[in-house]
């Protein structure tokens, strides 16, 4: 499986631009939506929609449902995106890329109820990460996230932010030494 | 054959054999009524003339050949593609860059025949390549750089133009600048402002269209009234008001531009506007961005009433921001969050918004980190400017005028180490 999306992104977009005519082949389109998608770089994403010439868009449905997910996430009404990634049989190289762009939204589903919640009903979180009631539930347990005694209202808990980066403090003291340095002279 | 043309191909030959681009510079301006009279035979000059050794001269035909008029039949404009192309990939820079008028005049013939051709993306890629070749350091902005971001947004491909439009230009191309008129660097900065506001940076895109209208002017462009519109448009999406000015901008676009806006001064003011100029909005091609200005002012509202409640139920927000119910305030409150514009938290269970201070505690290893880039910024500044100042300081008409007026008042100037006057 291919994780490093952003090198092939960079390939997509130069073949894009170096396409005779102006038109690269529906599956150079298709790749760079879903991907775009994926980056959660909707702007990209519209305009591209939007440059593809009609006859390619009538013609290939898969490059149809790709937008119709798009439309749902500028939206940001996240159950309908579920329900557009569910709605279409994928075919490869797009279902790889769909596959991840459906793990990422959920996870960053789960990270916004984190932040925003303090208390959230199942039901919201279910349609929210378009899961199951038992899928939610498990990750809610792996979460450490409690269920109240109602069995139907979560307090969820911000996520922890990752590690920060560890800079040497050689490193620092060099930058420390260039300031002083400028604002000596 | 004309002799005038086999002259002129001679000199072609000649000087660039010897090395002399100045004057083969010169011959080339002089014999540009020359080539154009000539045009049946301009593709039989092109094959005697090699695109490495000769690129002045084959320049110099190319753009006579293609500014010819329409309806000219001698030309063939089919070919002009795959040969500026060729011409571009495979010509001496350093040649070229003798003569950066006529480089940018290919590009910009170009450029229009690609609009024409309604193929604005097939131009992107070479006229990336163009900029790179002529330019002489990254920060430098060139005429050809307007071209490319209209081929970007005509292509809806944006995302090449971003490269360049990041790097903060330090240098103008001398092409650009001096006495030639200003309008690829309104352009350029006037499109760079839409780019950007396509792409939703209306930080960046509120910065484009200040330097269209911060331009010194004696007269007032229409680029300039356009970029106005999108700066009172852009501004109020990101700021909710409508910013002032800054002190430096000319008088004549305080006269000129505020009166030829009034709608979109009154946008500010009210939303009424909104419906009130529809038209207005419509025939210059806005409403996209009114829209936008209306949906912000709601964001804009809730982020006042972080300013005033700790908790406030959901439907005191939507009562308060006129929404239509708590669904939509939680769905507004939610994305704002997501966006990072309030910090917030959201008790479902008993319908209430808890309104937080920014958990940015200023201490952590990221802070150090963007203090150190904004130093860092702030030296090359420095350094910048500094390095203007000592231009300045050396340019034979800024001696001559500063040691003239101010003889007798002021001679510590002679004594400053900076203004040598051994020029």
């Amino acid at each position: 499986m291919i994780t490093n999306f952003d090198k092939l992104c960079t390939d997509l977009e130069k073949q894009e631009l170096e396409a005779p005519n102006g038109v690269a082949s529906p599956s150079t389109y298709a790749q760079l939506l879903a991907i775009y998608l994926y980056q959660n770089d909707l702007c990209n994403a519209k305009f591209l929609w939007k440059r593809i010439p009609q006859t390619i868009t009538s013609s290939n449905p898969e490059l149809t449902a790709i937008w119709a997910v798009g439309q749902k996430l500028w939206k940001k009404n996240l159950s309908a995106t579920y329900h557009a990634l569910a709605a279409y049989t994928w075919t490869e190289p797009v279902a790889n890329i769909i596959r991840a762009l459906e793990e990422k939204v959920r996870e960053r589903a789960f990270n916004l109820i984190g932040r925003s919640y303090s208390t959230i009903s199942l039901d919201t979180v279910v349609s929210m990460t378009g899961l199951s009631c038992e899928a939610v539930q498990q990750i809610c347990r792996e979460r450490k996230w409690e269920v109240q005694d109602d069995g139907v209202t979560i307090n969820p808990t911000p996520p922890t932010q990752p590690a920060p980066l560890h800079t040497s403090s050689e490193d620092q003291l060099f930058k420390l030494t260039e300031f002083v340095s400028f604002l000596e002279n | 054959m004309a002799s005038s043309l086999e002259q002129f191909v001679n000199n072609v030959r000649t000087s660039s054999a010897s090395g002399n681009f100045r004057e083969l510079c010169d011959t080339i301006g002089k014999s540009e009524e020359v080539l154009q009279r000539n045009s049946a035979h301009l593709t039989t000059v092109l094959e005697t003339l090699d695109i490495q050794q000769h690129s002045l001269g084959v320049l110099a035909v190319l753009v006579a050949k293609f500014s010819l008029p329409q309806g000219n039949n001698d030309v063939d404009k089919s070919t002009m593609f795959q040969q500026v192309h060729d011409f571009i990939n495979n010509c001496n820079g350093e040649q070229v860059r003798f003569c950066p008028e006529l480089y940018a005049d290919l590009c910009h013939l170009l450029t229009d025949h690609l609009v024409e051709l309604k193929q604005p993306i097939r131009g992107i890629e070479i006229l990336k390549k163009a900029i790179r070749k002529i330019q002489l350091f990254d920060s430098q902005l060139t005429s050809i750089h307007a071209d490319l971001c209209q081929l970007c947004l005509l292509s809806k491909c944006m995302k090449p133009a971003l490269e360049f439009l990041d790097t903060d230009v330090t240098g103008i191309s001398f092409e650009l600048g001096g006495s030639n008129d200003s309008k690829h660097f309104l352009l350029y900065y006037y499109y760079g402002g839409m780019i950007y506001t396509a792409m939703k940076n209306y930080d960046r895109a509120l910065y484009f269209f200040e330097v269209v209208v911060t331009v010194p002017a004696m007269v007032v462009s229409h680029i300039m009234l356009e970029a106005y519109k999108k700066y009172i448009l852009v501004s109020l999406i990101l700021h909710g008001k409508i910013q002032p000015m800054p002190k430096y901008t000319s008088q004549v676009v305080c006269r000129f531009l505020k009166p030829l806006s009034v709608a979109y001064h009154e946008l500010g003011t009210s939303q009424h506007a909104a419906i009130k100029h529809r038209e207005t909005f419509v025939r210059d091609k806005n409403m996209g961005l009114v829209s936008q200005v209306l949906s912000s002012m709601y964001k804009k509202n809730i982020q006042r009433l972080t300013k005033t409640f700790l908790t406030l139920s959901l439907s005191d927000v939507a009562s308060r921001v006129q929404l239509s119910g708590p669904s939509q305030a939680e769905t507004y409150v939610l994305n704002m969050i997501e966006e990072g514009e309030i910090y917030a938290m959201i008790n479902q269970k008993d319908g209430m918004v808890v309104f937080l201070d920014s958990p940015e505690k200023y201490a952590s290893p990221e802070t150090l980190c963007i203090l150190e880039q904004q130093m860092a910024g702030c030296t090359k500044l420095h350094q910048y400017i500094q390095e203007m100042d000592e231009q300045i300081q050396v340019n034979p008409q800024y001696v001559k005028k500063s040691a003239g007026s101010h003889d007798e008042d002021m001679p510590a100037t002679s004594q400053n180490s900076k203004s040598t006057y051994t020029m």
